[in-house]
């Protein structure tokens, strides 16, 4: 079954995207999420490594603009 | 993997978002139904873009200034090889997001979100976004100070950029938008000639790629240009564009071939305009003039007593196109990252009406970052400069993340990476990550360099 959106699609457009798009290309078909996928403990210790490390080193940054601006 | 629900299990929906990008298939599918050479340019020419405009995009106003004090500073040696191998990192890294779009038809904050969960995405999306809004003003301070060369006045600068940016939406085409755009991007090259108007020695050009000398020695200083010229090349926003970009070209892993193409010419393209960016303001080292305080309008200015009023409008002129073309990629970035998150739809092929809240992120990034860069007194080479060492703090975790996308093989099936690239792409966050902690010991502890031997 194929059905369009309130502003009217043409029956030839709709053949043409059906012909050449992949069915996960649609639009529409971005609204269905992929599964989750389950962390690991070591892939969650380098989220969580670089996490700090983004946090230590923009305190850094913040104190070596503080010290320029002084 | 495949969705929860396959598609082709329920009704089939149609938007005209796909049936623009089906126009855009059928022509690819046709210059492919042929052999030749001529069909091979053909399919080529269908297919560039996302790659050469992440990379000439992000030869954007502060790259720019970051190569131009990398030359008015250190002259030519060190780092003219270390800008190219700066951007062979970011084949390396851009490479994958094509993979990765082509395989999945997804975008980047997308997968992020939907594989990792929503705490880590939300990590992810805060790193986009302050990256991208702090950009965002940096290009449009380039380009305030670029038509400032000619006597602009700011408030007039800053809304002939939105008018561009807000014309190359209108046709709500992404092919449309894509050759805009890209038409724009070639104006990088611009730095080309100015740096021949400089008559550089090709025998210290030469002498400097071969041997990567003279060095540049070894203090917080040096590390900072290091920094600010790794920034000027891999950036968090690039990973979400190209993919994005990616997505919404329509590419199918058919076309990964031509994405890689895509990638490396844009990588080219914008190395040469960086090299010839940092040779173009080398006299300025050899004359030992500071550039400390120079803003891109006082590059121009400083050079013109060496490469003419023609030659200095030429380099202001390309500050204003690298501010002006970085604006719209990454505003759409923002866009299309937001799209992802909150579902919405997200294409440049939307009509207004669909896309209203995607339209209005991007139009509301770009209008907020041109306000603030209309308060005077804003400082703007140590600003661009920050602002591309912090793109760069913010890389390791994006590239984990992208890393771990591409090897995934539920996601990825046969199109992981292999064991040549993981390791390639391994060194790239090693540099990225032992330079920024570089950086902070440098900050931290600033005479440990002394101690170590640097001055």
């Amino acid at each position: 079954m194929t059905k369009t959106e309130p502003s009217p699609i043409a029956v030839s457009d709709q053949s043409l995207v059906l012909a050449s798009l992949e069915p996960d290309q649609l639009a529409n078909a971005k609204k269905h999420p992929i599964p989750r996928r389950h962390l690991k403990t070591p892939e969650l210790v380098i989220f969580w490594t670089l996490r700090l490390y983004l946090l230590f080193m923009m305190a850094v940054v913040s104190y070596q603009v503080w010290i320029a601006a002084h | 993997m495949k969705p929860a629900v396959s598609p082709a299990e329920e009704a089939v929906i149609i938007t005209h978002e796909d049936v623009d990008r089906a126009h855009d298939r059928v022509r690819v599918s046709d210059a492919r139904a042929h052999r030749g050479y001529t069909s091979n340019a053909r399919l080529l020419w269908l297919l560039i873009g996302p790659g050469i405009l992440v990379m000439l995009g992000e030869n954007d106003g502060p790259s720019m200034l970051a190569y131009a004090a990398t030359g008015a500073k250190f002259g030519v040696g060190f780092f003219l090889p270390f800008v190219v191998l700066t951007f062979c990192m970011a084949i390396v890294v851009q490479e994958m997001t094509v993979r990765l779009g082509a395989a999945t038809h997804r975008g980047h904050a997308e997968l992020i979100f939907e594989r990792f969960g929503p705490f880590w995405g939300w990590f992810s999306m805060i790193d986009l976004g302050i990256g991208n809004f702090l950009t965002l003003i940096t290009e449009f301070i380039a380009i305030r100070a670029g038509l400032g060369f000619f006597g602009v006045p700011p408030w007039a600068a800053i809304s002939l950029a939105l008018v561009v940016l807000y014309a190359a939406l209108m046709s709500h085409r992404y092919w449309t938008w894509e050759r805009i755009t890209l038409a724009a991007a070639v104006f990088n090259l611009i730095f080309i000639p100015v740096a021949l108007m400089a008559h550089p020695s090709w025998h210290s050009v030469g002498h400097a790629f071969l041997t990567w000398q003279p060095l540049p020695g070894f203090n917080k200083d040096v590390l900072l240009i290091v920094l600010a010229d790794i920034g000027a090349t891999v950036t968090p926003w690039m990973l979400f564009f190209q993919q994005s970009a990616t997505v919404d070209k329509g590419m199918t892993t058919k076309d990964i071939h031509f994405g890689r193409i895509d990638t490396v010419l844009g990588a080219a393209l914008a190395s040469a305009a960086a090299i010839a960016t940092v040779v173009a303001t080398a006299p300025l080292f050899a004359h030992q003039m500071t550039a400390d305080n120079f803003q891109a309008a006082e590059f121009a200015q400083a050079l013109q007593p060496i490469i003419g009023r023609f030659g200095a409008s030429l380099f202001a002129l390309g500050m204003v196109e690298a501010g002006i073309v970085a604006a719209i990629t990454i505003s759409t970035s923002s866009a299309y990252a937001f799209g992802e998150v909150a579902h919405k739809p997200h294409s440049l092929n939307l009509p207004m009406g669909e896309g209203k809240a995607f339209y209005a992120v991007l139009t509301l990034c770009a209008a907020a970052a041109a306000g603030i860069v209309l308060i005077p007194t804003l400082p703007l080479v140590y600003v661009v400069l920050i602002v591309n060492v912090v793109a760069v703090l913010a890389m390791p975790p994006a590239l984990v993340f992208l890393f771990m996308l591409v090897n995934d093989k539920e996601i990825m099936g046969d199109l992981i990476s292999p064991l040549w690239a993981n390791l390639l792409a391994g060194a790239v966050v090693f540099i990225l990550t032992a330079a920024g902690i570089l950086f902070g010991v440098s900050i931290i502890a600033p005479n440990i360099f002394a101690a170590l031997g640097g001055t």
